[in-house]
């Protein structure tokens, strides 16, 4: 077998020891940092883009003893390069970020998901809080319409792994469009002594409310709907808070039993508001796995800011072994008690000329694939 | 001509005295906007360089033919270039018999100037910022396109807005390029207000091979080095500087980073699309194997572009979008004053 793909089965496998362990609730078996070493030497190694960038900020990665050592790649190099350890050939499933006016989309390759369902099934088990299996109704296009979208896939998997039989094929998003007469009629199919598991993007769940006005579309006590990502355009703008009391009062259901999942491409592992299954957690505050963390650092310098200070986003994923276990993003957040929160996107520069900036031309939709 | 247009072209004909009493005088406003700016005080005195003081005729008879008369402009300046206030005045001027102008809050010192020194009084300074109390039939705003937007937005029905927005500088060299050759003026194209203009460079297109391309960045992180000592890149805000450190990275990533105290050269990955640079002479190298290539390469961003160097004006002709300025390396910043600086439909 090729030495770097059985060095990659082994990480694999370390990787999903961590999530299977926190299933057990069992310690994990190996620390963080020992396990982002050696992620960052592997990768170093075989994805010659991560041995450039270790080189450029002086950083040897054989000596990172710590996770925080280890340079953290752009999400932007996912856009313009291959982050992938191995050749094109051997990428099982490459998930896409949604395009830009720049053209290119960002790509995550995997060589299969093995890692990835493992520890978001894993995670999503443990903030949602639900038995082993309920029904489960998606706002979002199914994997088949969608299929290089990370989305989708987990959605796709914790439809099959959590739902019942009876709704393997609950997606209420088809083509494109929202179907709010089979979804009515399928929330009214429900059985009111079990609890169901709602999933949907909030842009999905804005136009849902517009739909159907003062409606109510009451779901079994104990039910839980996960939210997930922003607007992009595609429906009118709800503030957080705003949308959670008109989701409560839409589905009938406590505001602790909505939460927020924080996921991206360039991710496999995900984040969680834990308000469903922790009464002492805060909605907007995001749990982390002990795989995976979210880090808030100084976007200049990218050293990690002290406690309750806003930066973005640094965030280590055990579970990205064959890409980049360290990535940073342009999302600003800040450590609370719990975990961070989640507070949008850097501004960028403000102009002293006429020259356009970088976020201007991001945020043009006009060309946009 | 008629008696209109002869007015005009007196009074911008004054309009340029007036600048070239402004220039005689910039000591007076250096350190203000080398303040207001952020530019080193010998990128504020490069930058006067490019303050317009003369005009041939038939620049100013086509400046004149270019615009739709109107009675009243007022003139929106918010953010640009600082010497930019010039030719938004000339604009307004060749337009309409009346004009008023609010200078940009943060950088009020040449319009000001220019205003002040102006014979005739042809030019009015209104600071009022709710549109919709100005009379003016027609607005000139530059800045971001939601400054125009909003501008738009808020005044009144019938009245006209001429939007000029941020954009974006290109080189494009062909593959009959010496880089040592051609490096020194494209220097001095970045260096010019620190990029912050939308005629300022951040894209380097080279047609050629890899190894030609790299020899590009190789010669322009040496002119570039060579620039920083003669006129020192001014101060870069703290988001500027996050920027800068996220684009180095993603492009170390990607490709390779030639950095200098006060510079970034990148070379993105072979045929790749580029990851446009910040500002603050950062300046991505992009490698195409044709023309063609280049125009597929530049499509996504075609929109935003105003301005393009080249060493060779016909091919690169063929290749650019129609609107926008083209000029031989080193002169990107120096348009004729026959039109606006940004050609774009407005």
């Amino acid at each position: 077998m090729n030495p770097a793909l059985a060095r990659s089965d082994a990480l694999h496998e370390r990787a999903r020891a961590m999530a299977l362990a926190f299933e057990r609730r069992l310690p994990p078996p190996a620390s963080f940092d020992s396990l982002a070493s050696d992620l960052a030497r592997f990768q170093a190694e075989h994805v010659p883009g991560y041995a450039r960038l270790c080189a450029a900020r002086g950083v040897e990665a054989g000596s990172i003893q710590r996770a925080a050592d280890a340079p953290a790649v752009p999400t932007d190099a996912f856009r313009i390069a291959r982050v992938f350890a191995f050749d094109e050939r051997f990428a099982g499933v490459t998930f896409r970020t949604s395009g830009t006016t720049l053209g290119a989309r960002g790509a995550h390759s995997m060589r299969d998901t093995r890692t990835y369902d493992t520890v978001a099934l894993a995670f999503a088990r443990a903030m949602l809080g639900l038995g082993p299996r309920v029904p489960v109704i998606v706002l979002g296009p199914p994997e088949e319409e969608a299929p290089d979208s990370s989305l989708a896939h987990m959605c796709a998997l914790l439809s099959r792994e959590l739902g019942v039989v009876e709704t393997r094929d609950a997606y209420f998003v088809r083509a494109g469009a929202l179907r709010v007469a089979s979804l009515r009629d399928c929330v009214r199919g429900l059985r009111q002594d079990a609890p169901a598991l709602v999933l949907a993007t909030s842009f999905a769940l804005v136009h849902l409310l517009d739909e159907i006005g003062g409606e109510s579309l009451a779901l079994p006590t104990g039910s839980r709907l996960m939210q997930t990502g922003g607007f992009k355009g595609r429906s009118r703008e709800v503030s957080a808070p705003e949308l959670r009391r008109l989701l409560s009062r839409a589905f009938s259901l406590p505001e602790r039993a909505i939460v927020s999942e924080y996921g991206m491409t360039e991710l496999s592992s995900q984040f969680w508001e834990a308000s469903s299954v922790d009464e002492h957690a805060s909605p907007g505050v995001y749990a982390e796995p002990p795989w995976a963390r979210v880090v808030p650092v100084d976007p200049e310098t990218l050293a990690a800011v002290p406690f309750g200070t806003v930066g973005i986003a640094r965030i280590e994923d055990l579970a990205n072994v064959d890409s980049a276990f360290a990535i940073v993003t342009q999302d600003m957040v800040r450590r609370v008690a719990g975990g961070f929160e989640l507070l949008g996107r850097t501004p960028g520069a403000p102009p002293r000329g006429c020259s356009i900036a970088l976020d201007e031309i991001l945020s043009d939709t006009e060309n946009v694939p | 001509m008629s008696d209109s247009r002869e007015r005009r072209l007196s009074s911008i004909r004054r309009l340029l005295a007036a600048a070239d009493r402004v220039y005689e005088s910039r000591h007076r406003f250096s350190a203000s906007i080398a303040q207001s700016t952020a530019l080193s005080t010998e990128g504020v005195e490069l930058g006067f360089g490019y303050l317009e003081r003369s005009a041939s005729d038939a620049e100013l008879t086509a400046l004149i033919a270019g615009v739709s008369e109107a009675a009243h402009v007022h003139v929106i300046l918010s953010a640009n270039v600082f010497v930019a206030p010039l030719r938004a005045l000339a604009l307004a001027i060749a337009t309409a018999p009346k004009v008023t102008v609010r200078p940009s809050a943060r950088d009020p010192w040449l319009t000001r100037a220019l205003v002040s020194e102006l014979e005739g009084r042809c030019v009015e300074i209104v600071d009022e910022r709710r549109v919709a109390s100005l009379d003016a039939d027609t607005f000139h705003v530059y800045g971001r396109d939601s400054t125009i937007a909003a501008v738009r937005s808020e005044a009144r029905p019938g009245t006209k807005v001429r939007g000029h927005g941020a954009g974006l500088g290109v080189v494009l060299l062909t593959r009959a390029v010496e880089a040592d050759a051609v490096a020194a003026s494209i220097a001095i194209d970045v260096a010019a207000f620190d990029q912050r203009g939308c005629l300022s460079p951040r894209l380097v297109v080279v047609e050629g091979t890899f190894a030609q391309a790299t020899r590009v960045a190789e010669s322009i992180h040496r002119e570039l080095g060579a620039m920083a000592r003669r006129i020192p890149r001014g101060r870069l805000d703290a988001e500027e500087r996050a920027e800068s450190r996220r684009w180095t990275d993603t492009i170390s990533f990607a490709g390779r980073t030639w950095a200098g105290p006060e510079h970034v050269v990148g070379l993105g990955p072979e045929g790749e699309p580029p990851a446009l640079p910040p500002v603050g002479r950062h300046v991505q190298i992009a490698q195409v194997s044709s023309l063609e290539h280049a125009r597929t390469l530049l499509a996504p961003t075609a929109r935003f572009v105003v301005a393009v160097g080249s060493n060779d004006l016909d091919r690169a002709r063929s290749v650019v979008p129609t609107h926008a300025r083209l000029s031989p390396l080193g002169s990107m910043q120096r348009p004729p004053l026959d039109g606006p600086v940004d050609q774009r439909p407005g």
